[in-house]
C-alpha cells in the first residue's frame, strides 16, 4: 500500500551509537538553575518518554534538543554531530497544533518542505499518505478552524513526519485534548509510529501515557529538574488501549509513581 | 447559499425599513408644517436636485474622489512601509515609534490652514492633509498585526529552520492581513474627511468647496445634494474595500473580522 520512502539508516552513525546524546546538560536562566546535569542516550528507533511534573524544565530539554534554546553546560548530538541549532532531522509537535490558519491542511502539512527549500512537487504524494494514515485526507482542502482538536494534532503529527525527519520530539502533544481523544490519539500515534519508526523524544506529565506508549520511561525530579529514575517498559507491541487493563502494565505505573512521589519528598 | 441569502436579507430588512420610515417622515413633517426648503428641503427635493444639476455634482466629486483615493493610497503604502521599518528595527520601534504616537494628539485638522501657507490653495494641500490623517491608523494597525505573531507559530518556524525571510513573508505578512484591512476601513473614512476639510479651507474645485459654495448660496437642496453624493461615494469606496478584505482573509469568518485600534 505505501510507496512511501522506508526510514533510512542513518549514514555515518556506528550502529551502536546513539541517535541522540545528552551528556552533562545544565541551563541557567540567569541565575536560576532549571536543569542540572542530564544525561540521556536515546537508540535509534527507541521510543523514550521524559515523564515529570509540569514546569520542571522538560520543554526547555526538548527545545534545546530541537536546537531553538542553548544550553549552558555539556553536550548534544544527534547522529554524532553536536546541535548548535535547528536542524532538517528534527520533527517537532508542540503541546498546541500551532497551525496557520490561513493555510488548508495540506498546506501546513507541507509547510517544513517549504522552509527547508524541498521540492513541494515531490513530497505532496507522501503528505497525502500520510493524511490517510492519520485518517484525515478526507479534510486535506480544509482550514484548521473547520477540525476538531484531535484533528487538528492529528495534521501536527503528519507536518512533524512529512521530511522524513530521523528524531521525533513531542512536547506534550496530548495534554489539550479531552481524555477519550488522549487515549484514542496515544494508540494512533503508536500505529503511525509502527509504520514510520522514528526516534521518538516524548515529553508527558501523564504517567499511564508513557508507561503505554513508551519502550522506556525518564523520570525528571523538581527544578532543578534531574533525571531521578529510569525504567524499560517490556510490553510487547503493538500495544492496544486493553493494555491498560493489564497488571504487568499497571505494576509499571505504580512503580513510576513511586518515584515521582519520592521526589516530592525530597 | 440559499439560507446565507435569507440570513442577509432579514438582517438587511429592519435597518432599510426604519430609514425609509425616516425619510417618509422627514417628507410628511417638511410638507406638513410647510418648512421651506432653505431652511430643510424635503428628501425628495433633495433627490430632483441630484438628477437635475448631475453634471455640478460629478465636475466637483471627481476631485475630491481622486485625492481621496490618491492619499489613502498613499498612507496605505507608507503605514506598511513604516510598520516593517518599526518592526525590524529597534531603532524605530524605539526611537521614532513613540514620536509617531505622541504626534497624534495634535488634531490634524488645525494643520490645513499652515499647509495651505506651505503648499498654496493647490491640490497638494488637500492631498497632504489626506495622507497625514490617514497614516497614523495606517501604521498603527499594521504594526500590530505585524507584531502579534504567536510566539508558539514563531517556534515552530524556527524549528522547522525557517529563515527571517520566510518568517516575514509566509508568517508576520499574511497574519498581518485582516489588521492591515481594519486600517484600510478607518482610513478610507477620514480620507474623506481630510479632503474635504481642505477643500472647505482654500480650494476652486471638489465636493468641499461646491458644499461651502452652495452655503454661501442659500442654495440648501444643493448643499444637502452634495452631501448626499459624498456619503454615497464614502459608502461605496467602504464597500469595496469591506469586500476585498472578505476575499483576501478568507480563513476568518466574518463575524471575526472587526476594527482594531482607531485613529
Amino acid at each position: 500500500m505505501s510507496t512511501l520512502p522506508k526510514s533510512k539508516e542513518n549514514p555515518g552513525a556506528e550502529p551502536s551509537s546513539p541517535t541522540l546524546s545528552i551528556k552533562n546538560v545544565r541551563k541557567l536562566y540567569h541565575d536560576l538553575e532549571a536543569i542540572k546535569n542530564v544525561s540521556l542516550d536515546v537508540a535509534q528507533n527507541e521510543f523514550v518518554s521524559v515523564l515529570g511534573p509540569s514546569g520542571c524544565g522538560k520543554s526547555t530539554l526538548l527545545m534545546m534538543v530541537a536546537g531553538t534554546v542553548n544550553n549552558s553546560e555539556g553536550e548534544i548530538s544527534i547522529n554524532g554531530k553536536p546541535v548548535t541549532g535547528p536542524r532538517p532531522e528534527i520533527g517537532m509537535v508542540f503541546q498546541q497544533p500551532v497551525l496557520l490558519p490561513w493555510r488548508n491542511v495540506l498546506d501546513n502539512v507541507l509547510f517544513p518542505i517549504e522552509l527547508l527549500k524541498l521540492p513541494r512537487a515531490k513530497y505532496v504524494e507522501r503528505a497525502m499518505e500520510l493524511l490517510a494514515m492519520a485518517k484525515i485526507d478526507d479534510f486535506a482542502h480544509h482550514l484548521p478552524r473547520q477540525l476538531s482538536g484531535g484533528m487538528r494534532q492529528r495534521v501536527s503529527i503528519c507536518r512533524a513526519l512529512v521530511h522524513d525527519p530521523s528524531i521525533l520530539l513531542m512536547d506534550e502533544p496530548f495534554s489539550a485534548l479531552d481524555a477519550l481523544t488522549r487515549d484514542e490519539m496515544g494508540v494512533e500515534l503508536l500505529r503511525i509510529w509502527q509504520v514510520h519508526r522514528k526516534t521518538v523524544l516524548f515529553v508527558t506529565h501523564s504517567i499511564r501515557e508513557a508507561a503505554f506508549l513508551s519502550d522506556r520511561v525518564v523520570v525528571m525530579g523538581r527544578r532543578p529538574a534531574t533525571i531521578i529514575k529510569e525504567m524499560t517498559i517490556n510490553l510487547p507491541r503493538p500495544r492496544q488501549i486493553g493494555l491498560t487493563e493489564d497488571e504487568q502494565f499497571n505494576q509499571y505505573v505504580r512503580g513510576l509513581r513511586k518515584a515521582i512521589e519520592a521526589s516530592h519528598v525530597r | 447559499m440559499f439560507g446565507k441569502m435569507r440570513k442577509f436579507s432579514i438582517e438587511a430588512a429592519w435597518p432599510i425599513a426604519i430609514s425609509v420610515g425616516m425619510l417618509a417622515l422627514w417628507e410628511a413633517a417638511v410638507r406638513g408644517l410647510h418648512i421651506r426648503s432653505i431652511i430643510l428641503p424635503p428628501p425628495s427635493e433633495i433627490f430632483v436636485t441630484m438628477i437635475e444639476r448631475r453634471d455640478l455634482l460629478l465636475t466637483h466629486l471627481w476631485p475630491s474622489l481622486y485625492l481621496t483615493v490618491l492619499g489613502f493610497a498613499l498612507s496605505v503604502v507608507g503605514g506598511i512601509a513604516v510598520a516593517i521599518l518599526v518592526t525590524y528595527s529597534k531603532i524605530m520601534r524605539k526611537g521614532f515609534y513613540p514620536i509617531i504616537i505622541v504626534s497624534q494628539v495634535i488634531p490634524k485638522i488645525s494643520i490645513a490652514p499652515l499647509f495651505i501657507v506651505w503648499f498654496g490653495t493647490g491640490t497638494m494641500s488637500s492631498l497632504l492633509l489626506a495622507f497625514l490623517i490617514t497614516f497614523f491608523p495606517m501604521t498603527i494597525n499594521s504594526a500590530l498585526g505585524f507584531q502579534s505573531i504567536d510566539e508558539d507559530i514563531g517556534r515552530m518556524a524556527r524549528t522547522f529552520m525557517g529563515t527571517d525571510w520566510q518568517i516575514f513573508w509566509k508568517i508576520r505578512m499574511p497574519n498581518a492581513l485582516p489588521y492591515i484591512f481594519s486600517g484600510m476601513k478607518i482610513s478610507i473614512t477620514l480620507a474623506i474627511i481630510g479632503v474635504i476639510v481642505s477643500e472647505f479651507v482654500a480650494s476652486q474645485e471638489g465636493i468641499g468647496y461646491l458644499i461651502k459654495l452652495a452655503g454661501g448660496l442659500l442654495d440648501t437642496p444643493l448643499m444637502m445634494a452634495a452631501i448626499t453624493v459624498l456619503s454615497i461615494s464614502g459608502l461605496a469606496l467602504y464597500g469595496l474595500i469591506a469586500h476585498a478584505e472578505r476575499r483576501a482573509v478568507y480563513w476568518q469568518s466574518s463575524s471575526d473580522i472587526s476594527g482594531s485600534a482607531g485613529g
